[in-house]
């Protein structure tokens, strides 16, 4: 059965694993334990010690906090409980005109502001950029994942969650 | 009776769950190398024959770009095998085999060994009428035992505008020569009748009448394979062995699903501006603009199955872009060979593990049966692109970085027609399209120039095979900078191809499938969407020759200032800038015309970018210094040998001022709603916006109450109607 070491996920995470190493795991059999792995090697990378029980983001993720499960920044910035859409706790910077979408994209034919803006979705301690959306203005912000949690611990990884 | 046994194929899948009733796969346990090495025997059978029959077509898109495929179906029309190539044809061929049995096509016209059936209407099983798809039964004694089946794009359809995906087309009238499901051949030779049909109705019928031939050689080919199996092992193994094949397809999807994702609800929306308003030929029938939205649900069940829901779109209409169930289909089925079949055995069985909700009405299902189907891929690809970043955001929570991936986008096709350089008529559609920038990677960039979801065996072609087939010379192909989203890892960037019109003095030029005002894909976890609302640049009567006697600098593409571009700072003629499908009055020798196709969104935050490769970025054209700095706040310095390289510490200085500057001007969401709620209650809007939300609140209950919860409305709360604002 394939498995990889903690150091080989990280590195991969990391996007710093050697491309023919990277290509090799692309094209091998999968690891059946990598999420276990996934969630050291991102437990390890936190400064905090609420339990990860699945990254939804590369610094984003949902824990078991002291008040339940969280979405949670790897700043620490807590979201709030995890079945609420995570970016209505967020800074939000719109781009809906010419200039500020002319930043982004300085050299290329940008949208008309009247049908499409930019939403960025941000974290309101370390300003890391977790979302981005592009769509007409009035559009509802989009809960991007609702994960079963329970269901995948119970079902499929076999190690039910304790009540929340 | 043929259609007796699809029945009970299809009781027997609904009253125990597995293909065909086969609960037990029982050859696979007997002698699984057997088996396996069979499928792949098959496998290679279609990949053999598929490139066999390349060296017989004419057209530069089946020889040189490969838009062709093979498959393997049983008696009943499931996918067993196939080749790579154009895949997405796989299951719409399946869907067309059903079709007939459905119709008693086994009594009228029959079946008979040797004969060849053709098919290009997208309701019966295609995607768009250049996708003609041949298949022939394959007997043993006298027993039905599979069919043989291929499929070709046409580079010319004979429609109201030349070439294959027909812009103009907004009925199904206008789309060109369409093949029904009819038997055209027999005895192994095409009937003498069809070929002269499409010798009268098309414009470059060489392109369609040799992939004819192509394709009946290799169904052919196929035929005989799996005569020599069955005849080698017997027809009771092949009967239950292909069944087999399909089931273990099933499960293997399933299981994939189980060990690379995780269950739950995931969301993605998407969208396509379609602007026609002042454009010449296009008949007055509905709205001239359109923004369609494409908001996708998926659900994965704790069994492990995918269920794809398009509720909430927008209706078909009078245009090209409306798709067929099978088109839907057959985007899912590509998709998922891309994606998760890498492991098991890849054919229909991997479909059957998944659902589609095509709310009927909607572009994806139309109720109306004379729509125009002919440029579907402008809604499909964008659609399929957001199910790529749907489950993505599974592999992602999985661990399965490797595998995320921020999707495919849009290709625009170039077609032209009139009078080549060889002063005969022509038609043709350029297929150097199917060579885009990719989306980005959770681990790495995506590809530049080197992917398209229709076909991952991506290829352009060689730019001196298609100087021999058109009056157009390239003084330019190459890459776009900065047509990648933005992000810690950017997306691929595309390329740009400008042409210099030569020996013609009517040359119809004619592009589809470019979004206008929006883009029409998005970036994935901070990453920002591919900039894909591009323009087309042209110049007519230009002073050409006069340059080239003076020997002065010519452009070779639009430069990077969107304002000027280089054609206008070097080139004196008619300049014209126009957005969405190119349509307009036929060129001559001497005009410039510009095509850019498009690059992949971004993945993650843009400050995490690596600075040392955004300066190898900068150095070789995929990036402009401008945007290394102002978007990613990477300064850049020229060493000693005049090279560019990343200053580190200015690089870190600038980014968190950048951060800083991010916090200042933003604010909370919560903040942001209760003022856009405001104009969302004044209806605040474009027309085209307001139409779009007045249309997906009709087709769908859905999407109206999470609209008016999402805002807080009362609940008969309707949009205001369009018009001028």
């Amino acid at each position: 059965m394939t498995a990889y070491g903690t150091e080989i996920i990280r590195d991969l995470i990391a996007g710093q694993l050697p491309w023919h190493q990277t290509k090799h795991i692309m094209s091998a059999y999968k690891d059946e334990t990598r999420f276990l792995t996934y969630l050291k090697v991102v437990q390890d990378r936190v400064k905090w010690s609420d339990r990860i029980l699945l990254p939804v983001g590369p610094h984003l993720f949902i824990v078991q906090s002291g008040h339940g499960r969280v979405t949670k920044c790897e700043c620490g910035h807590d979201f709030g409980n995890y079945r609420r859409n995570w970016k209505l706790s967020a800074l939000i910077h719109v781009r809906n005109d010419r200039e500020s979408l002319r930043e982004i994209y300085p050299n290329n034919d940008i949208p008309d502001p009247e049908w499409m803006e930019i939403r960025e979705f941000l974290c309101p301690s370390c300003g890391t950029l977790h979302e981005v959306e592009a769509c007409p203005p009035g559009y509802p912000v989009l809960f991007d994942f609702e994960p079963d949690l329970d269901g995948f611990y119970r079902d499929w990884l076999k190690a039910p969650l304790s009540e929340e | 009776m043929l259609r007796e046994r699809l029945l009970e194929s299809e009781e027997l899948m609904r009253r125990t769950g597995c293909y065909d009733g086969v609960t037990e796969l029982t050859l696979r346990q007997q002698d699984p190398l057997k088996f396996e090495a069979l499928h792949t025997k098959l496998r290679a059978f279609c990949v053999s024959a598929r490139e066999m029959a390349r060296r017989i077509s004419a057209s530069p898109g089946v020889r040189e770009v490969g838009e062709m495929v093979v498959a393997i179906y049983t008696p009943e029309g499931d996918a067993v095998a196939l080749s790579n190539g154009i895949m997405v044809h796989v299951h719409t061929m399946s869907r067309f085999i059903k079709w007939m049995i459905r119709e008693g096509y086994e009594n009228d016209p029959g079946f008979r060994d040797g004969d060849i059936f053709a098919n290009n209407d997208a309701f019966i099983g295609t995607v768009q009428v250049p996708d003609v798809m041949d298949v022939m039964p394959i007997y043993h004694e006298g027993i039905l035992v599979g069919w043989a089946g291929a499929v070709c794009h046409e580079l010319e359809v004979g429609g109201i505008t030349p070439g294959g995906d027909v812009c103009l087309a907004q009925e199904r009238f206008t789309e060109g020569l369409f093949i029904c499901a009819e038997k055209v051949g027999q005895n192994d030779e095409l009937r003498r009748d069809y070929i002269i049909r499409c010798e009268r109705n098309l414009r470059m019928p060489i392109y369609w009448v040799l992939d004819e031939k192509a394709k009946v050689a290799s169904c052919i080919e196929i035929r005989e394979g799996v005569k020599s199996i069955i005849a080698e092992l017997g027809l009771d193994y092949w009967k239950q062995v292909t069944k087999e094949f399909i089931e273990e397809g099933r499960r293997s999807q399933l299981a994939r699903t189980r060990q690379l994702t995780v269950p739950g609800k995931y969301r993605a929306h998407t969208f396509y501006g379609h602007v026609t308003e002042g454009k010449p030929g296009f008949q007055p029938l509905g709205d001239p603009n359109w923004l369609y939205n494409i908001p996708l649900e998926m659900e994965i069940t704790s069994e492990g199955k995918i269920k794809l829901d398009f509720d909430g779109t927008q209706p078909w209409g009078f245009h090209s872009m409306n798709c067929t169930p099978a088109g839907m289909d057959g985007g899912m089925f590509v998709t998922l060979t891309q994606h998760m079949n890498f492991e098991g055995l890849v054919n229909d069985g991997a479909w059957m593990a998944t659902s589609l909700n095509l709310p009927e009405g909607t572009w994806t299902n139309p109720d109306n049966e004379q729509v125009a189907t002919a440029t579907s891929w402008a809604l499909l690809l964008p659609a399929y692109g957001a199910f790529q970043r749907l489950i993505s955001r599974g592999f992602l929570a999985r661990g399965y970085v490797e595998e995320v991936f921020v999707g495919q986008v849009n290709s625009p096709m170039i077609e032209m027609g009139g009078k080549s350089q060889y002063g005969t008529r022509f038609g043709m559609a350029h297929f150097e399209c199917a060579a885009a920038g990719s989306g980005a990677l959770a681990i790495k960039d995506g590809l530049d120039t080197a992917y398209v979801g229709w076909n991952p065996e991506s290829d352009m072609g060689n730019i001196e095979i298609w100087e021999q087939n058109m009056p157009m010379l390239y003084i330019g192909r190459s890459i776009l900078p900065n047509s990648g989203g933005p992000g810690k890892y950017r997306g691929g960037c595309s390329f740009i191809s400008t042409w210099l019109i030569s020996k013609t003095d009517h040359l119809r030029l004619v592009t589809s499938e470019h979004s206008s005002r929006v883009f029409d894909n998005a970036g994935m976890c901070g990453g920002y969407p591919a900039p894909t609302c591009q323009m087309h640049r042209v110049v007519r009567n230009t002073n050409i020759d006069e340059l080239v006697a003076k020997r002065q600098p010519l452009p070779h593409g639009i430069g990077t200032d969107p304002e000027r571009s280089d054609l206008e700072r070097l080139v004196l003629g008619d300049h014209e800038t126009s957005e969405g499908p190119y349509i307009t009055a036929p060129h001559k020798a001497g005009d410039i015309f510009t095509h850019a196709y498009n690059g992949g969104g971004g993945f993650g935050d843009v400050l995490e970018r690596d600075p040392v490769k955004t300066a190898s970025d900068v150095e070789n054209g995929f990036m402009t210094r401008q945007a290394a700095e102002q978007v990613y706040g990477i300064v850049l310095i020229e060493n000693r040998d005049g090279a560019l390289e990343a200053d580190l510490h200015a690089t870190a200085d600038r980014r968190e001022r950048m951060r800083n500057q991010r916090l200042e001007r933003a604010r909370p969401v919560s903040l942001w709603l209760d003022q856009e709620r405001r104009r969302v209650m004044a209806g605040d809007f474009a027309p085209e916006v307001r139409k779009m939300y007045r249309s997906a609140m009709r087709l769908s209950d859905r999407f109206a109450a999470e609209f008016r919860s999402f805002w807080g409305l009362a609940g008969d709360h309707e949009v205001a109607d369009g018009g001028v604002r």
